[in-house]
């Protein structure tokens, strides 16, 4: 599904962000990566939407070499990938319906798919009888939720959640933590970067472990090792 | 696609408002722009109608002598009529002359009562000549100098040449000034509405990225900017268009004094063929704020 060749990272001079990154991560996987902060986590998952080029190596996601990927082509790329992260990402003037339904308006969804999509996903991440609050009307696990809600509606093969527990309290980081897990049994591939030593402990799925910029562990079942 | 442009007009139109004054300054920058690039266009009209208006009136006048023989003056004409200069020439009889002299001057009792004490005419048949060319009208003089026909009395040449040299030099000096500063409000202008954008795109960054995560197209994500340039230069032609027409019924009456017996209509003018010059004005603004709005898109949309 994703597979890294040999990728180099390298921002400045003196700073590769990734080094000599080798993988392979196959359909319907559910995979942590931890490490250290500014280790290059953020890197990776930035590199696979094609919001940084890598210098060396290569990518190629569900055979596609994104490794050199143009600009015209990134919105395809993007539609087959979700992607949440710390802060939700939610824009506070629109209703929790509205933010996940602007995802395909943007992207030029007809009006009756949103209106069929948008109810569908929100059910799925348990907000359907809230649609129509704002953001600071619910709490931060529930914000979560609807970004995932958001990263749902392209139906995407791969789910990149960069820290999305990193605001949470460990109640709601849990309710996220469960509902990725369902969408992997859907069939999506999830890639979890996290900082949280107790939920990838108690996950018990493949962990990579970066550090400075290299992995320097890939364990099936892994543990948080740092 | 049908549905993208729709949203793509929508986001624009929503861009615009969120800014409001800021969108209002740009479309006030717009109008001045505008308003300026008109003002040139009136005083072109204004100045050809002036320069029009006196070459239609000169001519240049030999008085003769009222003793003159028929066969002097046909002889006279002829010669006239030769100069490589000259137009046309005519013979104004001393009865002709005397009769536009009463018409002239029908309104004005005074004159018409010294005339009727004078008892008889007092004036004397002329040729009226109409020059071909005032770039030659020098010539003409110096030939129609050289000319000591016995028959002729007087010669009037008034100096329409110097009189239309001012009136090009003021048009020319007023034009020149309207390009500088036209000149200048286009740039300002251009950086007006490219400041519009960037602040519009900085308002929404945060729009913009998610846009940009969930797959929005480049297309999409920078027409609604590129659009707001063309809403800018619609809404301040609608607007200038509204304006410009009690600005020119000001100035009618005025040119209308000025202009005494000459046909002249700004409003007319301007209005008869409204669609062209404002259209075309729409369309020049138009490209001017999408070249602005896209620079800045291309710079700042990168979020
Ligand atoms: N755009 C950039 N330009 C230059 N350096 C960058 C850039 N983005 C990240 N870096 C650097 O690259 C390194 C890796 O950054 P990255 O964001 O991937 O870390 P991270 O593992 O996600 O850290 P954290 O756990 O704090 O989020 C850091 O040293 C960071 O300062
Ligand atoms: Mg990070």
């Amino acid at each position: 599904m994703i597979r890294l060749y040999n990728v180099t990272k390298i921002y400045s001079k003196n700073l590769k962000a990734l080094n000599n990154i080798n993988l392979n991560i196959k359909h319907g996987e559910f995979i942590s990566i931890v490490g250290q902060s500014g280790t290059g986590k953020t890197t990776i998952v930035k590199t696979l939407i094609g919001e940084e080029k890598v210098d060396q190596g290569k990518i190629v996601i569900g055979g596609w070499d994104i490794t050199n990927i143009s600009q015209r082509e990134i919105p395809v790329l993007r539609r087959q990938i979700g992607v949440i992260f710390q802060d939700f990402k939610l824009l506070n003037k629109k209703t929790l319906f509205e933010n996940v339904a602007f995802a395909m308006q943007v992207c030029g969804g007809q009006a009756r798919k949103i209106k069929k999509i948008v109810p569908h996903v929100m059910k799925i991440v348990g907000l359907e009888s809230k649609m129509s609050r704002y953001p600071q009307e619910v709490s931060g696990g529930e914000q979560q939720r609807v970004a995932i809600a958001r990263a749902l509606v392209h139906r995407p093969k791969i789910l990149l959640a960069d820290e999305p527990t990193g605001n949470l309290d460990s109640l709601n980081a849990n309710e996220v933590i469960e509902l990725l897990l369902r969408i992997n049994k859907f069939g999506t591939t999830v890639i979890l970067v996290t900082h949280n030593r107790e939920i990838v402990n108690r996950l018990k799925r493949r962990v990579l472990t970066i550090d400075d910029g290299y992995l320097i562990s890939d364990q099936a079942v892994g543990k948080y090792i740092l | 696609m049908i549905v993208s442009f729709g949203r793509v007009i929508k986001f624009s139109i929503q861009d615009i408002y969120r800014n409001i004054w800021l969108s209002l300054v740009t479309i006030i920058i717009l109008i001045l722009a505008l308003f300026t690039v008109n003002m040139l266009l009136v005083v072109k009209v204004v100045g050809d109608a002036a320069v029009g208006a006196i070459k239609d009136k000169i001519d240049v006048n030999l008085f003769l002598k009222n003793s003159a023989e028929e066969d002097e003056i046909d002889a006279l004409r002829v010669k006239v009529s030769n100069l490589a200069e000259v137009k046309e020439v005519s013979y104004i009889s001393k009865s002709e002359a005397l009769e536009s002299f009463k018409e002239k001057h029908r309104d004005n009792a005074e004159i018409l009562e010294a005339l009727r004490e004078l008892g008889k005419n007092p004036l004397t048949p002329s040729l009226v000549i109409k020059p071909k060319d005032l770039e030659i009208f020098d010539d003409l003089i110096n030939h129609l100098n050289t000319f000591d026909d016995e028959i002729i009395e007087s010669r009037n040449f008034t100096n329409y040449k110097l009189l239309l040299t001012q009136i090009n030099n003021i048009t020319d000096k007023v034009t020149r000034a309207g390009y500088l500063l036209s000149g200048i409000f286009i740039f300002i202008t251009i950086l007006v509405v490219y400041n519009s954008v960037r602040v519009a795109i900085y308002t929404h960054r945060r729009q913009i990225t998610i846009m940009r995560l969930v797959g929005a197209s480049r297309w999409f994500i920078q027409m609604p900017y590129l659009l707001s340039g063309i809403i800018y230069a619609l809404v301040s032609i609608i607007a200038i268009m509204f304006m410009f027409y009690p600005f020119l019924s000001l100035l009618q009456p005025y040119l209308e004094t000025f202009f005494v017996g000459y046909n002249i209509n700004l409003i007319e003018y301007y209005y008869g063929s409204i669609l062209t010059i404002f259209g075309v004005q729409f369309l020049a603004a138009a490209v001017i704020n999408m070249v602005a709005a896209y620079l800045a898109v291309r710079k700042y949309s990168r979020v």
